[in-house]
């Protein structure tokens, strides 16, 4: 009995409440994850969006106003190289008609001596006029009309001269001016065949100075800007010029901006050194296009790893914009453009999104902690009542709940405990009412058996209710006297060890309970079946009076002693086990005794009859032929001794008649030879025999035979048969008329019509007409004895015989035979 | 360099190309004159010549090219062209065409300049003078010779007026433009044009 419960909780104590948590967490869960999703999403494409435009916006005006800062000091250095004493000067130079061949001689001499920094040299070339000028281009204050050179471009600057149109050192601010400059590139650059354009030389390291350098170089136009006289030369140490600008632009941690060109060489950055080169093609490439703006790039350039999965998603952003009036100098010198670019650490950049998320992961974690929690304790609420209340069902299934459910819940799980307590109240007011009525019942039925048993043990005639196996199952007080036997004895033993029966009458009884007790084929027992073998044992009900007309040999009795037993099946329904078979056994040997004395009665009767009949019959043409006879002997006359004579014949004829029909019926029991007979044959030999004497001259026979079967009969008896309706016919007809004869097979059946066109029978007569001895013929024309011998004959053989009758119109007299091979079951019986 | 660039030069190089065929045509029958007493042309006619050229080339890129490209649609002039992935404005055509000519090496040089520059003022005191005459009367050109240190040259400038609206709205709304009330057909600076003298 415990096994169920403990299934049921099993099953259930990790069913509901697992489910109602798994829910709970479930509905806490996804929507937090789809907020961190989201959360990150947007926080990530904000922070992109916003410091990528940031960036872009920092690159575009550090650019411009480092474009600012080399623009103006091209625009200073431009008014250097328009000082018309530096033109005079050197268109000077330019107009000397020096062979080649003296100058290249003396300029080498002067290398060589630059080159060893003698003294007068160096004071030549740099304490001359020119250099005096350009000293105070450099320092600037001394002209009041120029502006005041920027203390830091002027720190910057590591050389400042000029040269002529040969790249020869003409005059410079100190010692570090180199002298020949002819194959210097940014001499040819500048100097342009003569044309001149501006110049600015990529960042290198320049040994002499032992920094990265650029340099700016102009071209020093004639008075009339007609060509080149010259080349100002000035040389920048790159990070001490373009820091300032760029290097203050710091925010964050790491974000800062630096200068690149085009190649990917960086000209100045607070992080990395100056000159050298990223070492990403593609990031270059991303970085240094016309339009100012962002991207974010696979590297930053700055070796830097990315400790969070969110920056290396993202990547670096990188804002950059090209120096737009610098890049134009720098591109037609170098071919490259020099562009900011400005970045911070995408660990940095991202940390936002990064607290964001390990602050929202850490509500996470607390939430779903929470919410398991609040789940297990929401869902032990829910599933506790519930668990009673399965608890409860358990209890009222097995009927012992005897106390009322107590949930306090508040809720439809209150009202569901109710709703259970009032069932189960209802329930054992239902039972309660039941038991009694069982109780009651039992009581009832027990009555009505005691009934029962006392009104069939009252009986004095013996009943006996069988189980399978004809084992007695009960038998009355009746029953067990005429058996012999006493108290509980007989019950439960076989029918047949209890009847002291013949051997006869015992096979017969245990044929019939055979064959009242076996089922049909295959368990099926149709209607037809049922009802031959109830005929064949002649099961009926027991208090239904037994007819006195029915036949002797119908009767159903066993001799137990000295007593005679008229016995009859019957069958009580029973429940489960199939029907029961009851033999109720009616003592008759009084009755038997009774009836055969009036058999006896009866015979004699009828024998008295016959006699009388016969002796009425005989006596006639007797009494006759006496009369004749004689008349005879007195009788001389030789005519009418014939014709008493004849009439003799005719009474002996007639008694010989009589006495033919008598022994026609007498014998219709007696054991003759049957064989196959054709009808259409005796009803021909029926015709002839018939006599056809003069009297009979004036009936028309007509026949109309079909083809018929043959039937297995005595030829004589069913010749007698169609002789005795065929002469009963030509009675009636008074040797006048019309006789029909045909034969015909119609619906399975042989069909034999004799008609005569004679008076007819009264209706009255028509249920007389096979009663012995009826007639309806004159004193001596008919024994009354034809039709009933002929409608013996037929019955004996399965046939019927039937009159039909109006005055006036002639009888009908309708044989019928069954097909003996048809074997429609209706057909037969019908 | 994007195929705007090369049309450009293209076109440059075209009028480069006739340029130095007019000079070396002039240059080969003063030669040919000194040898075989071939008469001198006039460095004034040159000037003409040049400036007939010059001019024909700008106008016929103004007018079918950068007004063409920008009716249909197809790109645009812009000072900075480079960048913006556009055509030279017709002045830095003039200018870049005239770079390119004296970087050949063949003497001549032509360019523009204006008393209200946005890049190109003038040098000299001669060229100020020519642009104030100009402005006067716009008919001839203002020519003489100049001097170089030792060596003289023939200067010629052309007044150089506002053809099409793109001229007066470019310089009417340039940041660095000093004037800005141009009109159509107004004189906004001459073209100037400087032979060599050989002495």
């Amino acid at each position: 009995m415990e096994s169920p419960r403990t299934t049921v909780s099993k099953k259930s104590r990790w069913g509901l409440k697992g489910k109602l948590i798994i829910s709970m967490l479930l509905v806490g869960v996804v929507p937090l994850v789809v907020g961190l999703v989201m959360a990150f999403y947007v926080g990530y494409e904000e922070i992109r969006m916003v410091s990528g435009t940031n960036f872009a916006a920092i690159a575009t005006e550090t650019a411009r106003k480092l474009d600012l800062v080399l623009t103006e000091e091209v625009s200073r250095t431009r008014r250097i190289t328009r000082d018309p004493r530096i033109i005079k000067t050197l268109e000077v130079r330019r107009d000397q008609a020096t062979p080649d061949e003296d100058r290249l001689a003396l300029e080498a001499k002067m290398a060589k001596g630059w080159a060893k920094r003698e003294p007068e040299l160096v004071k030549a070339l740099t304490q001359n006029d020119l250099g005096d000028l350009l000293r105070r281009y450099y320092t600037g204050p001394t002209t009041e009309s120029e502006q005041q050179v920027p203390v830091v471009t002027r720190s910057a600057k590591r050389a400042l001269f000029i040269t002529d149109i040969h790249g020869t050192l003409v005059a410079s601010i100190n010692a570090d001016a180199s002298f020949a400059n002819a194959q210097e590139e940014w001499f040819q650059g500048a100097f342009n065949r003569g044309v001149g354009q501006a110049y600015i030389t990529d960042v290198a390291f320049d040994e002499r100075f032992k920094v990265f350098t650029f340099s700016l170089s102009l071209p020093i136009m004639d008075s009339i800007r007609y060509q080149a006289v010259g080349v100002l030369h000035q040389v920048y140490d790159a990070k001490e010029f373009l820091a300032p600008s760029v290097h203050p632009i710091r925010f964050g941690k790491t974000g800062h901006v630096m200068l690149i060109d085009t190649a990917g060489t960086v000209i100045t950055c607070p992080i990395l050194p100056t000159g050298v080169r990223l070492a990403d093609p593609r990031l270059i490439e991303l970085v240094t296009p016309p339009q100012p703006g962002w991207v974010a790039a696979p590297s930053s350039g700055h070796g830097d790893q990315s400790d969070s999965l969110i920056a290396s998603i993202a990547g670096a952003i990188i804002g950059y914009a090209r120096l737009p009036e610098t890049s134009r100098i720098t591109q037609s010198s170098t071919n490259r453009a020099w562009h900011t670019f400005v970045w911070e650490s995408s660990d940095e950049l991202f940390a936002p999104v990064e607290h964001l998320l390990s602050w929202i992961s850490v509500f996470g974690f607390v939430a779903i902690g929470l919410l398991v929690t609040l789940g297990y304790m929401a869902a032990g609420r829910i599933v506790t009542p519930i668990r009673r209340l399965q608890e409860a069902a358990l209890l009222i299934g097995r009927g012992e709940l005897k106390e009322r459910i107590q949930i306090k819940t508040g809720d439809e799980i209150e009202d569901l405990a109710e709703e259970i307590n009032r069932m189960n109240a209802q329930l054992e007011v239902a039972f309660a009412g039941l038991t009694d009525q069982v109780a009651q019942k039992t009581e009832e039925v027990q009555y009505l058996q005691q009934v029962t048993d006392q009104i069939l043990d009252s009986m004095v005639t013996p009943i006996v209710l069988l189980g399978p196996e004809a084992r007695v199952e009960y038998i009355n007080r009746a029953a067990k006297e005429a058996f012999c036997l006493e108290g509980q004895e007989g019950e439960g033993n076989n029918l047949f060890d209890l009847l002291p029966l013949d051997d006869m009458s015992q096979t017969r009884l245990e044929v019939e309970l055979d064959a009242l007790t076996a089922p049909g084929g295959n368990g099926k027992r149709d209607l037809a079946d049922e009802e031959s073998s109830r005929d064949k044992v002649n099961l009926r009900d027991p208090l239904k009076p037994q007819l006195a007309s029915e036949p002797s040999q119908a009767r159903k009795e066993v001799q137990i002693g000295p007593c005679i037993y008229n016995y009859e099946w019957f069958e009580i329904s029973a429940r489960g086990s199939g029907p029961r078979i009851g033999l109720i056994l009616r003592n008759v040997t009084d009755e038997s005794r009774r009836q055969d004395q009036l058999i006896q009665a009866e015979k004699l009767g009828s024998m008295g009859v016959l006699a009388a009949g016969i002796g009425h019959e005989l006596n006639n043409p007797l009494f006759g032929i006496l009369g004749l006879g004689e008349a005879i002997q007195d009788e001389t006359d030789l005519g009418k001794i014939k014709a008493y004579a004849k009439d003799i014949v005719g009474h002996g004829n007639r008694m010989a008649g009589t006495i033919r029909d008598f022994t026609g019926m007498a014998r219709s029991n007696a054991k003759e030879r049957s064989s196959k007979v054709d009808i259409n044959d005796q009803l021909d030999q029926a015709l002839r025999l018939v006599p056809h004497d003069g009297e009979n001259e004036a009936v028309q026979v007509e026949t109309s035979y079909q083809p018929l079967q043959s039937i297995t009969a005595v030829p004589e008896e069913l010749r007698q048969v169609f002789v005795n309706v065929i002469a009963n016919a030509m009675q009636a007809m008074k040797r006048r008329g019309k006789l029909t004869i045909s034969t015909q097979i119609q619906d399975g059946i042989m069909e034999i019509r004799v008609h005569d066109t004679g008076p007819g029978i009264p209706k009255a007569f028509l249920s007389k007409v096979f009663d012995p001895f009826f007639t309806t013929k004159g004193q001596g024309e008919g024994s009354g004895l034809g039709l009933t011998v002929a409608n013996r004959i037929v019955t004996k053989y399965g046939g019927r015989m039937q009159l039909s009758s109006e005055e006036g119109q002639g009888t009908t007299c309708l044989i019928t035979f069954p097909l003996p091979d048809y074997t429609h079951t209706g057909e037969r019986n019908s | 360099m994007s195929i705007h660039t090369q049309r450009n030069l293209t076109l440059w190089s075209g009028l480069v190309g006739a340029c130095l065929l007019i000079v070396g045509l002039w240059t080969l029958s003063y030669g040919e004159r000194s040898k075989d007493e071939v008469p001198l042309i006039h460095p004034q006619r040159v000037a003409d010549y040049v400036h007939a050229v010059v001019e024909a080339d700008r106008t016929i890129y103004t007018t079918h090219v950068v007004e063409r490209m920008q009716e249909k649609g197809i790109t645009f002039a812009a000072e900075h062209w480079e960048q913006r992935n556009a055509l030279p404005l017709p002045a830095q055509f003039l200018k870049y065409s005239g770079r390119l000519a004296a970087e050949n090496g063949s003497g001549i040089r032509y360019g523009l300049i204006s008393l209200w520059p946005i890049r190109n003022g003038p040098a000299t005191e001669f060229e100020r003078e020519a642009l104030e005459e100009l402005l006067k009367s716009s008919t001839k050109p203002y020519a003489g010779i100049v001097k170089s240190g030792k060596r003289r040259f023939y200067q010629a400038v052309y007044a150089d007026r506002a053809v099409s609206k793109a001229c007066v709205s470019c310089h009417n709304t340039h940041l660095l433009s000093p004037k800005r009330d141009f009109k159509l057909n107004d004189v906004m600076g001459g073209i100037v044009i400087t032979i060599p003298l050989e002495e």
